[in-house]
């Protein structure tokens, strides 16, 4: 940079002397070869000073930086104690007051002609005041396999529906959906692993994604998850993974359909299986069906819009305890689907409706009782960098006594740095 | 088994058929007119698609997934640059897992690089501004002479990919640039009521057209770029268009008309619609027909 500034400052100030030569020459004679030498320096600096703005402009990094931030305040008929355990997702408001949901730090980019890569570091402060930092995702991607191929290796979020592996500044809603905080837990379902995916030779897009991951940490919370915790009765063990067959197997295949100009389809099938922590044999699978539709008008900052996004998710857990004979397979299941209008620019008024359910008798256990809620919200988006959004939450509970929570959140968020990519 | 089996042999086939049309080089393009232009250089030689259609803004768009399948499969994509792509192309290009069309390769081609983009903002940008791009306008298509600048590149980056039709490709782009000539000093003839003549934009997206056709623009609608008006921003523009006796207000299709309607109930200032891209109405089919309509549409004193 300062190496190619140089010639054009030696240039400014020859120039600058050449003007006071020639101011003092202009006065003596009026047709001078140094005023011609002077219009011959004059167009060199504007063409240097064009050349060094061409090369600024292709010479900003790669290193895309973001930072965003999501905060809420909200009040609830239920205390915090019971919200903590109805608002489940982890960057979920929880209590009555103010809650920091997430701020996260984006780092992207591409690493060389092979590889592009990505970090997201996030921080919150938790139901208790603790500053939390979290090392969400730090990955890499492939940029040019044959063959439509693609490989993604490090921590990430398993590409299992299409909800799982959305960062909170693009949710619609301000929480995470019930099951989806039930069967991946608070921070959503993602690991260290790697994955394959194949982009098929179709007339259709449609893709294919089969992956490994480690089946042990909070993060997976289905799979050999935190010991001492109980899932359906049933205290969590120590259970290390012992080889290949004790990791967490990934597979989806996600379609996209154009069914016109302003409509399109994605519809996905997902499936999982790995070991869990209820014994030293046991074993979970998850299979989820995922639909997204939208419609989009031809107005300003794509709107109007009509977006529907529909998931349902079904876990089969192999439970027991050490020694015992209490071997039983417990069923969860439960499914959200929402819709989005955007009436006008900036405007956005969503509705969500789920409902989680699990066989056995669940009406104590807060993560497998009979639930159902339902959310309508509104956001506003001054700009493509910030929001501010709504939302009531009524909420039936089955382990709460009061039968429905109510529940307001107000949401603002802002996001500094990069673009963030608009998601379709 | 048996299903397993079909699918394969299915996909197989679908790999077969996709590799037979090969005669022609495959473009994508982000915007109609880039389309538009490229296939008045590329001809019969060249398959070219445009990611967005013209009836939308193209910095709105979104990565869809057949977006990801055309890219994944093109010989050459064209984007206008300058960030207006920013929100969807970096997303785009990674899932499309092309390694021929990524930036830096011979398949891949900033339409930018070779304009002398308008509004550039050489003191650090911010985005209390609104939205505004540091590198330039880039809505530089509005002006014809960029159009010959557009084609001219392609041309010789298609006679790159292509040698075998270079011919072709230099006397398309010689028929282009005589024809657009011609034009634009006819264009330039019919509009001159408007030289020196103080207009206002919706969007700060007219700069290059005032540029070609040497009108003012002195004032936008939105307060700030990205930003909708509000009722004090819109009361400000009523004295100015009072104090300055603006006559005309240019606008695209797809923004919102009610405070524009208002403009003119208090001001009686004439709203003149213009198309904005090719494909922006289904008549403008050519990079041509584009300004036919813009110019049609600034000449029609009766409009609105």
């Amino acid at each position: 940079m300062s190496q190619r500034q140089q010639p054009l400052l030696a240039a400014v100030l020859l120039n600058g002397i050449l003007l006071m030569i020639s101011s003092s020459l202009h006065a003596a004679d009026k047709q001078t070869p140094i005023e011609q030498k002077l219009r011959d320096y004059e167009r060199r600096i504007s063409q240097l000073e064009k050349r060094q703005q061409t090369t600024t402009n292709t010479n900003s990094s790669s290193l895309q930086i973001g930072l965003s931030g999501l905060f809420s305040a909200g009040a609830s008929n239920a205390d915090n104690k019971e919200l903590a355990k109805l608002q489940g997702g982890g960057h979920d408001p929880n209590k009555n007051g103010f809650t920091v949901q997430n701020v996260e730090l984006s780092l992207s980019g591409t690493v060389d002609p092979m590889f592009d890569a990505q970090a997201n570091i996030i921080m919150l402060i938790d139901a208790e005041g603790e500053t939390v930092v979290e090392l969400e995702e730090a990955f890499f991607l492939t940029r040019a396999m044959p063959g439509g191929l693609q490989l993604k290796g490090g921590q990430y979020y398993t590409e299992f529906g299409r909800r799982n592996v959305q960062h909170p500044h693009t949710w619609s809603f301000a929480d995470q959906p019930v099951i989806l905080s039930r069967l991946f837990g608070g921070d959503g379902l993602r690991s260290q692993g790697v994955r394959l995916a194949w982009l098929m030779p179709t007339n259709w897009y449609s893709e294919f994604y089969l992956g490994m991951q480690n089946a042990k940490g909070e993060t997976v919370s289905s799979f050999l998850s935190a010991e001492g915790e109980e899932v359906g009765g049933h205290t969590l063990i120590a259970r290390e993974a012992r080889g290949s067959g004790d990791l967490l197997y990934s597979a989806r295949w996600l379609n996209g359909f154009d069914l016109s100009d302003n409509l399109s389809m994605n519809l996905g099938l997902s499936g999982l299986r790995g070991p869990n922590a209820s014994g030293y044999t046991t074993e979970t699978q998850i299979y989820g069906a995922d639909l997204y539709l939208k419609w989009q008008g031809t107005g300003a900052r794509g709107f109007p819009f009509v977006a529907w996004h529909t998931e349902y998710l079904q876990r089969e857990y192999e439970a027991a305890d050490p020694w015992q004979a209490n071997h039983e397979t417990l069923r969860d299941k439960g499914m959200f689907s929402q819709i989005t209008w955007g009436f006008t620019p900036g405007w956005v008024l969503g509705l969500r409706y789920e409902t989680a359910s699990a066989s056995g008798d669940t009406s104590t256990d807060p993560l497998r009782d009979n639930r159902s809620r339902i959310s309508p919200n509104i956001t506003w988006y001054p700009s493509e960098y910030s929001k501010i959004r709504l939302q009531y939450n009524r909420d039936k509970a089955e382990h709460f006594k009061e039968d429905t929570a109510q529940s307001l959140w107000l949401q603002v968020e802002f996001s500094l740095g990069s673009h963030m990519a608009h998601t379709f | 088994m048996k299903i397993i089996h079909i699918i394969l042999v299915s996909l197989l086939l679908g790999m077969a058929f996709n590799s037979t049309s090969h005669a022609q080089l495959k473009v994508e393009t982000t915007t109609q007119d880039l389309a538009a232009i490229a296939k008045a250089i590329g001809g019969k030689h060249i398959d070219v698609n445009s990611l967005t259609p013209g009836t939308r803004d193209p910095h709105f768009a979104v990565a869809k997934p057949s977006m990801i399948r055309r890219v994944n499969r093109a010989d050459l994509l064209l984007v206008i640059g300058a960030e207006l792509e920013a929100g969807w192309l970096p997303s785009l290009l990674q899932s499309a897992r092309n390694s021929k069309i990524q930036a830096g390769q011979s398949g891949f081609l900033d339409l930018s690089q070779t304009i002398d983009l308008l509004g550039k903002h050489n003191v650090p940008v911010s985005r209390a501004m609104g939205d505004v791009h540091a590198s330039g306008n880039p809505h530089y298509w509005l002006d014809p002479r960029n159009g010959i600048k557009i084609a001219t590149a392609i041309s010789q980056r298609l006679a790159q990919l292509d040698p075998a039709n270079i011919n072709d490709y230099q006397s398309n782009l010689k028929t282009f640039k005589a024809g657009l000539e011609k034009k634009y000093q006819q264009w330039l003839s019919e509009l001159s009521y408007l030289k020196n003549q103080p207009v206002i934009a919706y969007h700060t997206s007219f700069i290059y057209l005032a540029h070609a056709f040497g009108f003012k623009i002195v004032d936008e609608v939105e307060p700030k770029p990205g930003i909708s008006p509000s009722a004090s921003s819109l009361g400000k523009l009523i004295r100015n268009i009072k104090q300055k006796k603006i006559i005309l207000l240019i606008m695209e299709p797809y923004y919102e008309q009610r405070s524009v309607k208002y403009l003119k109930d208090k001001t009686g200032i004439r709203i003149a619609v213009l198309p904005q891209s090719v494909g922006a109405k289904e008549h403008i089919k050519y990079y041509f027909d584009l300004f036919d309509a813009i110019v049609k549409e600034l000449n029609n004193k009766d409009s609105q």
